[in-house]
């Protein structure tokens, strides 16, 4: 017989959910690999790809957004699981009354606020030194927030490999991140990407995130923003699977 | 009332390593149970299982009448765990730790103040409440770790390995509140390596080795099983004349063991190792200053049953305490 749900369970998960992710944000926010891989990467890979190309201030704060955005969120599961695993503290979590789900809701939401909040940092850039204008404040709002959840959840796909150390996560993380940089359209605007290079970009979910930004800052992009932020919505969804998963086999293999 | 523990049947494969074979047991309510065995024995991998940290690979576990494999939620709300390793986050004070503890386990937002505050100050951290956790020594850890696993009252509390390597204030706190848990009906699943503390903390205790249940009983019991374990120990003057090889030659002896100052004879019979031993000091001239017959310890079955020779777990001074003399010592 199944467990039942009761209401008291339901506002207990989320309660739960709240709880981790406030422990989380306080303990981890000044951490050296998430201001190294999620705040410092992204100018630097900016600066690096920018530098003597004809881009419009609009079009690099998009893009630096985007970038910001995806690093950081996506590098706070590879950081913080293998972290709390090799210091034991991932087992106070585990043993305790709540499911896996809340556990890594609680730990998404964690990447995504670290990103939200450093997407600040070049959008303020762009509008108070830049003269940059927002074009729409609302699917720009919309798509730094779903996309910050997206990328968590796929950064937690990483996270969740059973092992206790940050640099054996950051490496296969960093082999699959980087390439989606040069097929999502940021470097290269998907509307000038050959047709095969176009269906590649549409497996990366930072497709979706440079295409609704492009919209919310320049008012140009080439799909429909509200497919991108659909799409993004599904994304949470799809890479908190794996990660359910992959924490399952940490608990048949012990870690 | 149902047991606190039942295990049925349960095993644990790591690949094609059987490292929990098929073990069974229960443990009562209010019950202090110790779970002894040698490195390697099973032990923590049992203690993982129980505690929903490890996937068996099969069999059954009961925690207070809830299935783990079906709804492990209700069973984690009565469980409190100490592992080996304090699992404290040392970026946040003692006081941050113990809240955030208190919420995870549904700890009402009226009372967590002040449980959190009664246990600081009980553990002797009051005046450490607010200091971030990473300036605690290796002690000042431990009784935090374990303030942290009792601040929502559990009914089922598992330790592992909690008071060896630390300091005696450490020690004794950790003993105390153990001891009063245990009088108001905790039931207190103990892993160890400190048989002496598993003989003096538990009701009953089960001894595992290689991955099977070696023997469950209390203490007493275990240690009347194994009286064949008895010895005799000695010390006298000069201690130089007497020689590991010259003991070893009395009748009945099967062991002999250099323990600090004292010599101990392993035998099945001491009544007759008595005469022997005091016949060899007079021709000799030998001041006798301490002559003792002790049962056999926990310790001594445990080295029995996982088949470890004995004296192999290093004897310390006072280690007599941890055997019950029968007779005095006399000079």
């Amino acid at each position: 017989m199944k467990a039942r749900i009761s209401w008291e369970r339901i506002r207990d998960e989320l309660a739960q959910v709240w709880n981790v992710a406030i422990k989380d944000i306080r303990v981890y926010y000044l951490q050296p690999p998430m201001i190294m891989f999620g705040l410092a990467m992204p100018f630097f890979l900016f600066f690096s790809f920018s530098v003597k190309r004809d881009i419009d201030a609009q079009s690099g704060i998009a893009q630096l957004l985007a970038m910001t955005v995806f690093f950081m969120a996506s590098s706070a599961g590879p950081v913080i699981v293998p972290l709390e695993r090799r210091s034991g503290t991932y087992d106070r979590l585990l043993a305790a009354p709540m499911s896996l789900a809340s556990l890594l809701i609680g730990q998404t939401l964690v990447g995504a606020f670290f990103a939200f909040v450093a997407s600040a940092v070049p959008l303020l850039i762009g509008v108070l030194f830049l003269d940059v204008t927002i074009a729409h404040v609302g699917f720009l709002l919309g798509g730094l927030l779903l996309a910050s959840l997206a990328f968590s959840a796929f950064g937690m796909v990483f996270g969740s490999i059973p092992v206790q150390s940050v640099g054996n996560i950051m490496m296969p993380s960093t082999l699959i991140r980087w390439p989606l940089l040069f097929i999502s359209g940021i470097f290269i605007p998907l509307g000038e990407m050959s047709p095969w290079a176009r269906i590649l970009s549409y497996i990366s979910p930072l497709t979706y995130a440079q295409d609704v930004i492009n919209i919310a800052v320049s008012g140009t992009g080439y799909l429909d923003p509200w497919l991108d932020l659909a799409l993004l919505m599904v994304l949470i969804v799809v890479f908190l699977v794996p990660a359910a998963l992959l924490h399952h086999r940490s608990r048949v293999l012990g870690y | 009332m149902n047991p606190a523990i039942e295990v049925h049947d349960l095993t644990k494969y790591y690949g094609s390593h059987l490292a929990v074979d098929h073990i069974s047991f229960e443990v009562h309510p209010g019950e202090v149970f110790g779970f002894l065995g040698p490195n390697g024995a099973g032990k923590s991998t049992t203690q993982r299982m129980l505690t929903t940290l490890l996937e068996p690979t099969s069999g059954q576990i009961i925690i207070d009448g809830h299935d783990l494999a079906r709804d492990s939620y209700p069973a984690k709300r009565v469980m409190g765990l100490v592992p080996e390793e304090s699992n404290i986050y040392t970026e946040l004070s003692a006081w941050d730790n113990l809240i955030f503890t208190a919420r995870l386990y549904r700890v009402p937002a009226d009372q967590r103040a002040a449980r959190a505050r009664e246990l600081l100050e009980e553990f002797g951290l009051g005046e450490y409440q607010a200091v971030k956790v990473k300036s605690f020594s290796k002690g000042m850890r431990r009784r935090l770790s374990i303030a942290m696993a009792i601040i929502h009252q559990p009914s089922l509390l598992f330790l592992d390995e909690p008071v060896p390597g630390l300091d005696a204030q450490s020690a004794r706190a950790i003993r105390s509140r153990l001891r009063l848990l245990k009088s108001t009906g905790t039931t207190i699943f103990l892993t160890t390596h400190d048989i002496e503390e598993a003989n003096q903390l538990c009701d009953r205790v089960a001894i595992i080795n290689s991955g099977r249940i070696a023997a469950i009983d209390t203490p007493e019991h275990l240690k009347a099983a194994f009286r064949k374990v008895q010895s005799v120990e000695i010390s006298v003057e000069p201690s130089d004349q007497v020689k590991k090889d010259t003991l070893s030659k009395f009748n009945g002896v099967t062991q002999v063991i250099e323990a600090g100052d004292k010599w101990r004879l392993y035998t099945e019979d001491p009544s007759s190792l008595i005469p022997q031993i005091i016949h060899f000091c007079e021709d000799r001239g030998l001041r006798v200053l301490h002559l003792a017959t002790l049962g056999p310890s926990l310790e001594d079955v445990f080295l029995e049953i996982t088949g470890q020779e004995i004296g192999s777990i290093p004897l310390e001074d006072g280690d007599k305490n941890k055997r019950r003399g029968k007779k005095g010592g006399h000079k």
